[in-house]
């Protein structure tokens, strides 16, 4: 029978939180945790749990704290927890960019100039053409993305847009989706453009036929340090689990509370560590 | 235990990139400067023209340096330079880059980067220094000012024992001094400007006191010399145009916010 790879853990490099849960404004197609705006499967964190667990995560030497959801900006706090998590390490927010207006787009700017470290802040679109990107993201998410890129680059926030591969094949260009994308920043004004691309994953809304699983044979000399469950972990509704991806998933969660408890390795059972292994992808920034 | 030798003035750089142009113009800096010895973070080879000429120059000076990324690279025989970067036009130049320096350096001076040490350990008067390339876990690992937190300082020089670490790969120098005279310094490099609009390269001197004295030290070399030869060697454009104006063209998308809004590109 083959066995179920497993990551060893190293260090913690990198705290995800995720802060909404999966409660987000949006509800779209391709969702890797199935988000939206009705009863959401995993809760929002409070405010004093984040903080908690960013406290511990700054013991250990966190180096990169990084929020999701769901839509992170529907949480009442979420100026409040970047701030907190900015005193410890750079920081990243990942956003539909529906609820960056210019007051938002301000503050988070203040924020940027208050901290030593950096402040990413990741906008998700998945096409330049409107219509096609609103078929995955829903009505007038586009429009809004876009809007939200401009304010913040006009702050000097430097956005990374973030895309999937789920219109891929609508990309023919040389260059393919990344270069597309970079010319539709520039394009825009955008003369910093800053972009990053995520391979699909078969979970949440897209959840269908069980993928490829791996299997210890296949990882045997493997780098694992080339997995970010190797150096990561997520604190969300139900306790920490292993990555991002993962989050909420019971035989990924590795400790019911505390951070430490969670330092221990992971089985890499879903189709989605294929993914991750084949691919070569990482859900940080760089 | 080997015995740690102890020093009081040093000079310390990273990067040398080909550059054996402002390679010999740091040298002689530096001898001016007064230093006992002369350290390199590693990363010999990459982005500009010539791979072997900076070999002589290192083994006359006695550099004592340590292995980096691209060094480990070339010595294993890799296919890549070992970066760590993930950005498609980051790697791209990364590949045009590594390639060149791979077919062009000698077997000789590749077993040479091979036999190089990842770390090493002095003292500066009574403060016990650890050089390492990217971070003291990590040959690879970029800190940069605004992405290295004071608590990850801190974790580093408490599991290495250390009172101050040196480092450099990520190509833009800077110094936390924490309290109780602790210290981490990215010492820069010396192969490409430092994505400031000027042309002029960096290196450390590291003088012993009651405090550790962190002076970075800008060198001006002939880098319209530089950029010919790497015109005529036919090195990317976007390469010769770093070298000319001191931004950064490539390479760049790995820089964090702060860094990224810094440079003009």
């Amino acid at each position: 029978m083959m066995r179920t790879p497993v990551a060893p853990f190293s260090y913690l490099s990198t705290l995800w939180v995720q802060v909404t849960g999966t409660w987000c404004n949006l509800q779209c197609l391709h969702c890797i945790n199935a988000s939206g705006p009705k009863n959401p499967w995993l809760k929002r964190l409070d405010a004093e749990t984040v903080k908690r667990a960013i406290r511990e995560a700054a013991g250990f030497g966190v180096k990169e704290i990084y929020f999701t959801g769901g839509e992170p900006f529907l949480h009442d706090d979420i100026l409040e927890l970047l701030a907190f998590a900015l005193r410890v390490a750079p920081t990243t927010v990942l956003t539909n960019g529906t609820g960056i207006h210019a007051t938002v787009a301000n503050a988070l700017a203040s924020l940027a100039r208050q901290t030593p470290y950096s402040l990413e802040i990741r906008v998700s679109v998945d096409d330049i053409d409107p219509e096609r990107n609103d078929r995955i993201r829903g009505k007038g998410a586009w429009a809004k993305a876009v809007k939200a890129i401009q304010l913040l680059h006009a702050r000097g926030l430097l956005p990374i847009l973030t895309a999937t591969e789920i219109l891929q094949e609508s990309a023919p260009e040389e260059g393919g989706l990344y270069q597309r994308f970079r010319d539709f920043l520039l394009s825009l004004g955008i003369d910093k453009p800053r972009v990053k691309i995520m391979p699909i994953f078969h979970i949440g809304r897209m959840a269908g036929e069980e993928g490829p699983l791996l299997t210890e044979e296949m990882l045997q000399g493997f780098d694992f340090s080339l997995l970010q469950c190797s150096e990561t972990r997520v604190v969300a509704d139900g306790g920490i689990y292993s990555c991002p991806i993962l989050v909420g998933l019971k035989d990924a969660r590795l400790s019911e509370e505390r951070l430490e408890d969670s330092f221990t390795p992971c089985r890499l059972y879903h189709s989605a560590c294929a993914t991750c292994y084949q691919t070569g992808m990482t859900c940080k920034n760089s | 235990m080997q015995a740690v030798k102890e020093y009081q003035r040093i000079a310390v750089f990273g990067g040398v990139y080909n550059n054996a142009l402002a390679l010999e113009t740091t040298l002689e800096d530096a001898r001016q400067r007064g230093v006992e010895a002369i350290f390199c973070l590693g990363d010999m080879g990459g982005f500009g023209p010539h791979p072997d000429r900076v070999f002589p120059l290192l083994k006359a000076a006695r550099v004592l340096a340590i292995q980096g990324n691209y060094d480990e690279s070339l010595a294993l025989g890799k296919g890549d330079c070992g970066c760590g970067y993930t950005d498609p036009r980051d790697n791209f130049f990364a590949r045009v880059s590594y390639e060149y320096t791979s077919q062009r350096m000698s077997a000789d001076n590749k077993a040479w980067l091979g036999k190089l040490p990842k770390q090493r350990r002095i003292r500066l008067g009574r403060m016990q220094v650890l050089m390492c390339h990217g971070s003291p876990r990590t040959i690879n690992e970029f800190l940069w000012e605004s992405s290295t937190p004071n608590d990850l300082v801190q974790k580093f020089l408490r599991d290495c024992g250390t009172d101050v670490i040196l480092c450099t790969h990520t190509g833009i120098k800077w110094h936390r001094r924490l309290a109780e005279g602790r210290h981490l310094v990215n010492v820069g490099v010396i192969g490409r400007p430092a994505n400031d609009g000027r042309p002029n390269v960096w290196y450390t001197i590291l003088t012993a006191g009651n405090d550790l004295q962190v002076e970075f030290v800008p060198v001006q070399y002939d880098h319209e010399r530089l950029a010919l030869e790497m015109e005529q060697e036919g090195l990317p454009a976007e390469f010769v145009e770093t070298i000319r104006t001191g931004w950064w063209t490539t390479c760049m998308e790995i820089l964090p916010a702060k860094e990224r809004a810094r440079g003009k590109y």
